[in-house]
Order: structure tokens, then sequence, then C-alpha cells
């Protein structure tokens, strides 16, 4: 006999109640787990793509919200705001190298919404470094033609040659990019000039990039462009971390209810080693008759709880990585991640993983000293006389 | 505090209340009682006089509410919790009425449950506790739970786990109370056997045939000592 085997033996009694509270700890944790890597996932790919931006500086119209700056990102939907008389102020502005103007709309392709940017075509390409994967690129700066994404172009079955409508309007497909792994796979490309005659915006565009001469003036820029032109100006640093900021408050909350689903296993394991305290008192009284030391009682109930955390923990992570690629598509589905060429990836670090399992049996250890401490007050004649 | 003493268990003016102000209720008054090495004691006297509670803190398992209780001549009192705990799994085997085995443990388990206690380690454990099982004549029950053996053959159980750390005492609180004739006359011959061997044996009882067993019949009554004779006298 050992204490392993004692407790092993003890947990084993009562399996639909050992099943139960396994399973309250094992999803409470599979939540944590999977908010909190789903979050961090979520963190990873904005990053990526606010990398994949190429300026230093974004131009927006004055009093754009937070989630129209999202949108910078994600190339949803835009109004059309800034006039392009604005735009060559600023391309006048010292120490701009480049100002690349922005229209994003969208057109309704085979009944999908399809992202329509309209571009500038070789300020574009020279910022992107787009490659063609078929077909070839635009001709001019004001082709009336279409070159799409990726995954558009596979989604679809689009290739040069195609049509494409936007509005109504046929468009001819010149050519398909090759993969970016950004949001540029999922939206289409039309010049400038079209986009705006086509949605009736002349002259107006919804937000420019600029590309800075030099990167230590960043901020001298981005106040020279405020007072040259009527238009609010942020870095890219800032874009990024008041988007991460947006997104760390919705993954915040996210890991606060797992928290409380870890919490209420945690009270569910007291819950259960309480009544196991209360069913044994008897069997606890018999055991220091024979000999047993409170502290034998004490490191009994502890292991009892632990194990729940170990088991709980192991299986919770296992759920957890399971749900994070399950139901991580549904939780994240958003205007961000729908701009996405998929949702994305679950961020799965070995670190966060073992700091879960740790925490499981952390709590589950914390959970379990109250009922062990209970069980070393019952005095043993007391305890006896229960029948 | 100890003391020099042929007495194995010396019980010294021992009082022990329950409760408190009008509520409070004496299960022992100053009783005193010496128990020498190798005897064997019957306790008898009517059921709430205080027999088992005599035994409980002849044992350990309860403490005076006033007087001294000395168990090899070292006073009880002044042990901590833990050192109680390890003098009952060694120098005390305990037998109750109701046999006390945990249930979800099978007979085997049950007294390497109490030689692990009494600091053996598991292998050792195993082959001990077999012995002691075959030596009590369940060598072949020893994987069985206790709801699957009867009241007789659970007693000698209890009496195998009582054995386990080979202690020089063993206290027994009405052993035969939940028995057959059948069984109660095995138990008695089991008993024999052990004080044969040197055991000090106390033993509350209810029942005259069992305690003509022992040497010595002491009634309580009142929380009292009331009769303290030799069998035969």
């Amino acid at each position: 006999m050992n204490l392993f085997k004692l407790v092993w033996r003890n947990l084993l009694r009562r399996k639909g109640r050992f099943v139960f509270t396994l399973g309250g700890v094992a999803i409470g944790m599979a939540a944590f787990v999977s908010l909190l890597t789903i979050g961090q996932g979520l963190d990873r790919e904005i990053k990526k793509q606010a990398q994949g931006l190429g300026a230093n500086l974004v131009v927006t119209p004055k009093g754009w919200c937070a989630y129209e700056q999202i949108s910078v990102l994600t190339g949803e939907q835009l109004p059309e705001a800034i006039p392009m008389s604005e735009v060559d102020k600023i391309r006048a502005v010292p120490g701009v190298k480049n100002v690349i103007p922005y229209v994003n709309e969208k057109t309704a392709f085979r009944n999908r919404p399809v992202p329509v940017i309209g571009v500038l075509p070789e300020e574009m390409r020279a910022l992107q470094k787009w490659e063609i994967a078929a077909g070839r690129y635009f001709n001019g700066a004001d082709e009336p033609a279409v070159v799409v994404g990726a995954a558009i172009a596979t989604q679809f079955q689009l290739k040069p040659g195609d049509t494409f409508t936007v509005r109504g309007n046929p468009l001819p497909i010149v050519g398909v990019l090759s993969e970016a792994g950004n949001k540029d796979d999922v939206a289409s490309f039309v010049p400038l000039p079209v986009v705006q005659e086509l949605y009736e915006v002349k002259g107006m565009v919804s937000f420019a990039l600029v590309q800075v001469d030099d990167l230590q003036q960043v901020d001298t820029v981005s106040l020279r462009i405020q007072e040259k032109a009527n238009v609010a100006v942020v870095t890219d640093k800032q874009l990024l971390s008041s988007i991460l900021s947006i997104v760390g408050t919705v993954s915040g909350a996210m890991q606060a209810v797992a928290a409380v689903g870890v919490l209420a296993a945690a009270f569910g394991i007291i819950n259960t080693l309480l009544t196991a305290v209360y069913e044994r008192r008897r069997e606890i009284g018999i055991m220091q008759a024979v000999g047993s030391t409170r502290r034998t009682l004490f490191a009994a109930f502890l292991l009892e709880s632990g194990l729940y955390g170990l088991l709980g923990g192991f299986v919770g992570v296992l759920m957890g990585i399971l749900g994070a690629y399950v139901l991580g598509p549904y939780l994240t589905d958003n205007a961000f991640t729908a701009s996405l060429r998929q949702s994305p990836e679950p961020s799965l670090d070995g670190t966060t993983l073992l700091l879960t399992f740790g925490l499981s049996i952390g709590l589950a250890l914390a959970a379990g000293l109250y009922p062990a401490y209970r069980s070393t007050k019952l005095s043993p004649v007391e305890a006896m006389r229960i029948v | 505090m100890s003391e020099t003493s042929a007495s194995v268990i010396r019980v010294a003016n021992v009082s022990k209340v329950y409760g408190a102000g009008e509520a409070a209720a004496t299960a022992l008054s100053e009783i005193s009682l010496d128990v020498a090495r190798g005897s064997w004691v019957a306790v008898m006297g009517p059921s709430g006089h205080g027999k088992s509670t005599l035994l409980q803190i002849m044992g350990g398992l309860d403490r005076p509410s006033c007087g001294q209780v000395y168990l090899d001549g070292i006073e009880l009192s002044t042990l901590g919790s833990a050192q109680l705990a390890y003098t009952r799994a060694r120098a005390i085997g305990f037998v109750f009425q109701s046999f006390n085995l945990l249930s979800h443990l099978t007979a085997l388990e049950n007294i390497q449950l109490a030689l692990w206690f009494g600091g053996k380690e598991s292998k050792e454990g195993h082959a001990r506790a077999i012995d002691l099982l075959d030596s009590v004549g369940l060598a072949d029950k020893a994987h069985l739970t206790p709801s699957a053996l009867s009241g007789g053959q659970q007693q000698r159980v209890a009496v195998a786990r009582a054995l386990a750390n080979d202690p020089d005492i063993l206290l027994m609180d009405e052993p035969t109370g939940n028995l057959d004739s059948a069984s109660e006359a095995d138990l008695l011959a089991l008993l024999g056997r052990l004080h044969a061997q040197g055991r000090t044996i106390v033993m509350v009882t209810h029942n005259p045939v069992v305690a003509e067993s022992a040497q010595r019949i002491v009634r309580v009554k009142d929380g009292r000592v009331e009769e303290d004779r030799y069998n035969g006298s």
C-alpha cells in the first residue's frame, strides 16, 4: 500500500462523480487553452498583416474610428472622403518618398462579396512587390481591367481572359497575382481612375499610404502632412498598436470568460472533495485508529485534488487544442478574419500549453487545501460513531 | 513525563466529560486502572456507562478531561498528534464490534494499509499481510472486499489488521458483538493463542461467556470501577 494507490482507489470509488468533476476541470482548461491560443493566433495574424502594409504612414480622413483603421489592414469597404487634391499636397511635403492612394470598395461576384481595391498600378506594384502568377499586369494607369488575388482566382476558378463584374460592369481579367499570404490574396485590383468612375467617387480616395525618405523623420513628416493637408495621419506602429489594443480587449474578455470556467472547475473540485471528506468521515476515523497521521490524511486529499488537476489539465489541453482548430474559425469570424484568406491559425506554443497544464495542477492543489485541512480536523472517536 | 511501572497500561484518576454546562455528560469519573503486561482483561458493564470511552482513552483515540494515561510508562497527553498516531500504529492494535474495515479495499489491502501506517514498505508489507491472513485462516480470501466476507471472517481480518505491526497491546471493543456463536468461539480461540504469545488484551464485552475467557474482569458503572476481580477468585 502507498499513498498513490490509496488515493487512486478512492478516486475510482465514485466513478460518476470522478468523471463529472474531471469533465469540469477539462472543459475549463480546454476553454482556457482554446481562447488563449485563438487570441494569440489573431494577434500574430494582425502583426503579419501590418507588416505587409509596406508603408510608414497611413493618411486617413479626420475623425476615423478604430474600426475604420482596422479596415485599412483588412481591405474592407471604406468611404471615399479624401480628395485627390489633398493627396497631391501630401506628395509635395518634404521627406515624402511615395504616396499610394486607395479606394476600398466591394462588389458582388457570383453572389459573393469581393473587395475591389482601386490602386495606382505602378506605385502599388513597387510597394507590394507583387509577382504575376498568370497573365500580365496592368498596361497603363487607367486600363479598364482587373488583376485578381491568388485566393480569389482559386475560389472562383478565374484565369486571364475571364470576365469579372464590378458593380454590373464587365471587366476583363488580365492577370492573377502570386500568393502573397495576406489580404491581397482575397481582393481584386482595378486602376484607381476606373474604380472612381465605376463607384462615382471621382477625385476621391479612401485613404493613402505614405513612404518616407528617412525613417528617423517619420514623426516630423507626419506633422508636416497634417499641417499642409486636411487629413489625419497615423504611423504604421500607432495603427498596429491601436488595432492590437482592440483585439487585446476582445482576447482579454475571452480569457476572462475562460478564467471563470477554470475557477468554476476549481470550485467543483472543492465541492467534490468536501463531499468526499463528509462521506468518508467514518473511514478517516478508522484510518486514524489504525495509525494514520493527520499529515497522511492531508496528503491523501491534496493528492486526490492534484490528480483532478493533472488528469483534467491533460484532457483539457488536448480538448483545447482540438477546440482551437474546430471552434476557432467560428469564434474569430469577424470583419478582420473575413478578409483573410483563411481564419488565423491558433497559436500553439509549448510554453502556453505547459503553463496551462501547470495552472490546472496548481489550481487543483489550491482547491484541495481546504478539504484536506477539514479531513485532519475530524476526531477519530466522533468519526467512527457515524454509521 | 514518564513513569516506571510494571503496568503496560496505567489509567490514573481519569475523568471524561462530554459537552459543557447543563448539557455536560460525565462518561468517566476519576477512574484508575492498571493493566499488567501480558494480561487479558475484560471490561464489562451496562451500556453507556463508559466502557468504550475508557478503551478509547487507553488507546489514545480520545483524550481525558483530566487525569493521566500511561502506555509503557509514557504519558499519552505528552505526545503530539503524529507521535500518538505512530503509537497507535506500532504499539496498539484496535478491534471493533463493527469490524471497521475499509469497504473499498480488499482484506489484503486493509492489512497493508495498517502496515504502511506502521512504516512497512509496500513489498515487505505484502508478504507480511499474506502471512497474517494465513494466520487467521483467510489467505484464500485475500483479494475479497469486506462485503464478500462473513461477519466472522471480517472480524478475523480486523484482528489480522490489528496484529499488522506486531503490537504488544490489543484493545477490543465488543469484538464478538456481531458474531454468531461458532465465529465467536473461533475468535476466542484465536485471542487465546495471541494471549499465550504474551500479548496484552483489553476487551470490552457485554457477554459474560466471552468475559470468562479473560483472566481479569473489571466492571464499570457510572464511569467508575465497580468491581475488579480475577477469574476464578
